[in-house]
């Protein structure tokens, strides 16, 4: 076997560099495999066989009704526009902090590392509703305006598109920092001195040096936080107004209360194969690999 | 190198435990009281039984014979109201028949579904919201033994069918916040609910196409309660009344969150459970006030999933719990009402139920029309949310 490796790397020496390693070890991961093949991957398919077959022979309608209602395809739209504005709005609290937790001393970051972690350890729930208890009409952030007489209304906080993107990029943030922050760590500081060296300023050495090498972090901690948004449900729910609804809200109603589950199907399938179509057209520019960690390389 | 690995590993973990909590959280919506949807119609079916069976059969279904060794499956909401039935129902059965129940605290109509679909059905008594039960669910329910359920007993504006009988009543009423609203303001009925001109602040509702919002637009604009759905429900003029406050309105999604609403103030006036009012005045102790006026008195029922195992069982058990002398129970603790018209409620919760109060204006949900009809009312009132 070890010869055959040797023989193989004199022969194809960059091939083996760039292949990961498969050996027997990759065997423990065949029952992770095999158990999210059963558990995942036959339940989504079953219900795209689902969207298509329920009522029996209904074939493309479930999709013809839903396209159908203009209502319902400004909610689609209205589901992706709020994941990209609270994936915006993840980017740009992000990116410094994650910056900064690479240039502070090593207990520092340890202890941002840990602010940013510890809201995954409340529930969701949890904080949505704090969210409300802060924004609300008669609210924490209202009555202190009012009290101290800086307002004689209360500000519509709540019940609004901004409401909503707060609430929801508070949950995120922490995917959108880690990624970056896992990258930004690999990014040897020497090539900024390099750049002042050369006579770049700061500002020039950061956004020419600096920024690029991070951007497969951004785009990895973009792309998950996205992915994630398209799938809230109760954040927009309890802080969005009117026009906030999102799809999986419609999925729900329609599966619990109304048990058209072939309608459902068709909706959540619409969800999937859209999501999975970013996924794709980002994985183009986005090694996958470094939203896992690589352990070929470095 | 070592700390970008650990905090992927964290990353991973992480992922899977909010993702698991975001799908969850999802679902945590669902009321602990009754959370039912619009209900029953004034087109009861007749009764075809003699009323001489029917009285025997009142007398049977109130002294049900001794069933030692059987386990009975009981599923509601939970919570309070939960708590008010077995203490109502539940423990006396228990106690005259040896019945054991095991119970489950989340009724779900899809859940019925997955169940009778997939043949592994577990559950034998379900309590279900009113859009339950309905001859379109046939496929999914037992036919209720209406030989030993006292049918002709039974409040014939709840829409019973062979589905389903109702187990309990409650109101889906106009509730404001008097500190809100100021001293001597009352609304006295669902037009000043529109009114935001002589009743300033905000309003809640429910946000469910079928909740009520429609009927109770159609009310405030001058619709007699009886009119309703004939023709058909008119969601055009609902529509317009609903979109003359369209800026004031503020949805909830729960029964928790519309007694928080109207407790705190943050709404002056909004449609409620009447549970949920009482719980707010009397619980919470907030400033908030029920206008019974023009209510929509609607119930929860009982109905039997199919190839449920304990089928006779079960029977036995709704019967009992519809008898006239045990169908008030729920009502020692809870402000909602029995669905026999011959029991006698609590004296000390009796004004604050929702069939105490009913009057001419009151409005019972049409739930034949409104299981038919559904797609459209639901389009409807996501097109009004959109523009």
């Amino acid at each position: 076997m070890a010869t055959a490796d040797e023989a193989r790397s004199r022969t194809w020496p960059s091939l083996v560099s760039a292949r990961p390693r498969v050996n027997r070890w990759s065997a423990l991961a065949l029952p992770a495999v095999v158990f999210l093949i059963a558990v995942f991957l036959v339940p989504l398919l079953a219900m795209a066989l689902r969207s298509v077959t329920d009522p029996p022979g209904a074939g493309l309608s479930n999709y013809q009704q839903f396209f159908e209602q203009q209502a319902y395809v400004r909610v689609l739209t209205n589901t992706f526009w709020v994941a990209l504005l609270a994936t915006l709005t993840c980017l740009v609290v992000g990116y410094p902090f994650a910056y900064l937790m690479t240039i502070v001393p090593g207990r520092v970051a340890g202890l941002l590392l840990i602010a940013v972690l510890l809201p995954f350890w409340s529930s969701l729930l949890v904080r949505t509703f704090a969210w409300q208890v802060l924004l609300r009409d008669t609210g924490v952030i209202n009555r202190f305006l009012l009290d101290s007489g800086f307002i004689s209304e209360p500000l519509t906080l709540i019940r609004t598109t901004s409401g909503v993107i707060l609430g929801m990029s508070h949950i995120l943030l922490p995917f959108m920092v880690l990624p970056m922050y896992a990258v930004m760590r690999r990014i040897d500081p020497e090539y900024s001195r390099a750049a002042a060296n050369l006579g770049a300023s700061p500002l020039s050495a950061f956004l020419r040096i600096f920024i690029p090498l991070s951007l497969p972090g951004v785009l990895a901690g973009c792309l998950l936080v996205f992915v994630l948004a398209l799938g809230f449900y109760i954040t927009p729910a309890l802080l969005g107004g009117l026009k906030d609804q999102m799809i999986s809200q419609l999925i729900v109603q329609q599966i619990t209360q109304r048990l058209d589950w072939g309608f459902g199907s068709a909706m959540s399938v619409l969800l999937v194969a859209i999501t999975l179509t970013f996924l794709f057209v980002a994985s183009r520019a986005v090694r996958l690999r470094d939203l896992f960690g690589s352990t070929t390389e470095e | 190198m070592r700390r970008s690995r650990t905090v992927f590993a964290f990353l991973a973990t992480s992922a899977i435990v909010v993702g698991c909590s975001s799908g969850g959280g999802g679902g945590g919506s669902a009321a602990p009281s009754s959370e039912a949807p619009a209900a029953s119609s004034p087109a009861a079916s007749e009764s075809a039984g003699a009323s001489e069976s029917a009285s025997a059969g009142a007398s049977a279904a109130c002294n049900p014979p001794k069933q030692d060794g059987v386990t009975l499956s009981f599923t509601s909401f939970g919570g309070v109201y939960q708590e008010a039935q077995r203490k109502a129902w539940l423990t006396p059965y228990t106690e005259l028949t040896g019945v054991q129940f095991t119970e489950d605290e989340n009724s779900s109509n899809a859940t019925i579904k997955s169940q009778v679909e997939a043949g592994q059905v577990t559950w034998d008594v379900v309590d279900v919201g009113n859009d339950f039960g309905l001859d379109v669910h046939k496929d999914l329910l037992e036919p209720l033994d209406f030989t030993l359920i006292p049918k002709d007993e039974m409040n014939a504006d709840l829409g019973i069918t062979d589905y389903r009988v109702p187990d309990i009543t409650y109101g889906v009423v106009l509730a404001y916040n008097t500190d809100v609203l100021g001293a001597g303001k009352v609304p006295a009925g669902w037009a000043d609910y529109f009114d935001t001109a002589k009743f300033p602040g905000k309003r809640g509702a429910w946000d469910y196409s079928e909740g009520g919002m429609f009927e109770f637009a159609l009310m405030a604009d001058g619709v007699a309660p009886k009119d309703l759905y004939t023709p058909t429900l008119d969601l055009e003029r609902a529509t317009k009344k609903l979109d003359t406050i369209k800026d004031d309105i503020v949805f909830w999604q729960s029964g928790a969150e519309s007694q928080e609403l109207i407790g705190s103030g943050e709404v002056a006036m909004t449609m409620i459970w009447n549970g949920r009012g009482w719980s707010a005045k009397n619980i919470d102790k907030k400033p908030v006030e029920i206008q019974w006026n023009q209510q929509i008195v609607t119930a929860d029922y009982l109905v039997v999933p199919k190839g449920s195992p304990n089928k006779d069982a079960a029977m036995k058990f709704i019967a009992y719990a519809s008898c006239a002398d045990v169908n008030a129970g729920p009502s020692q603790y809870i402000p909602y009402g029995p669905t026999n018209t011959k029991s006698t409620a609590n004296p000390a919760m009796v004004n604050d139920l929702s069939v105490t109060n009913a009057d001419e204006n009151s409005a019972y949900f049409n739930d034949a029309y409104l299981g038919e009809h559904f797609d459209e009312i639901d389009a409807a009132w996501q097109a009004w949310k959109g523009t």
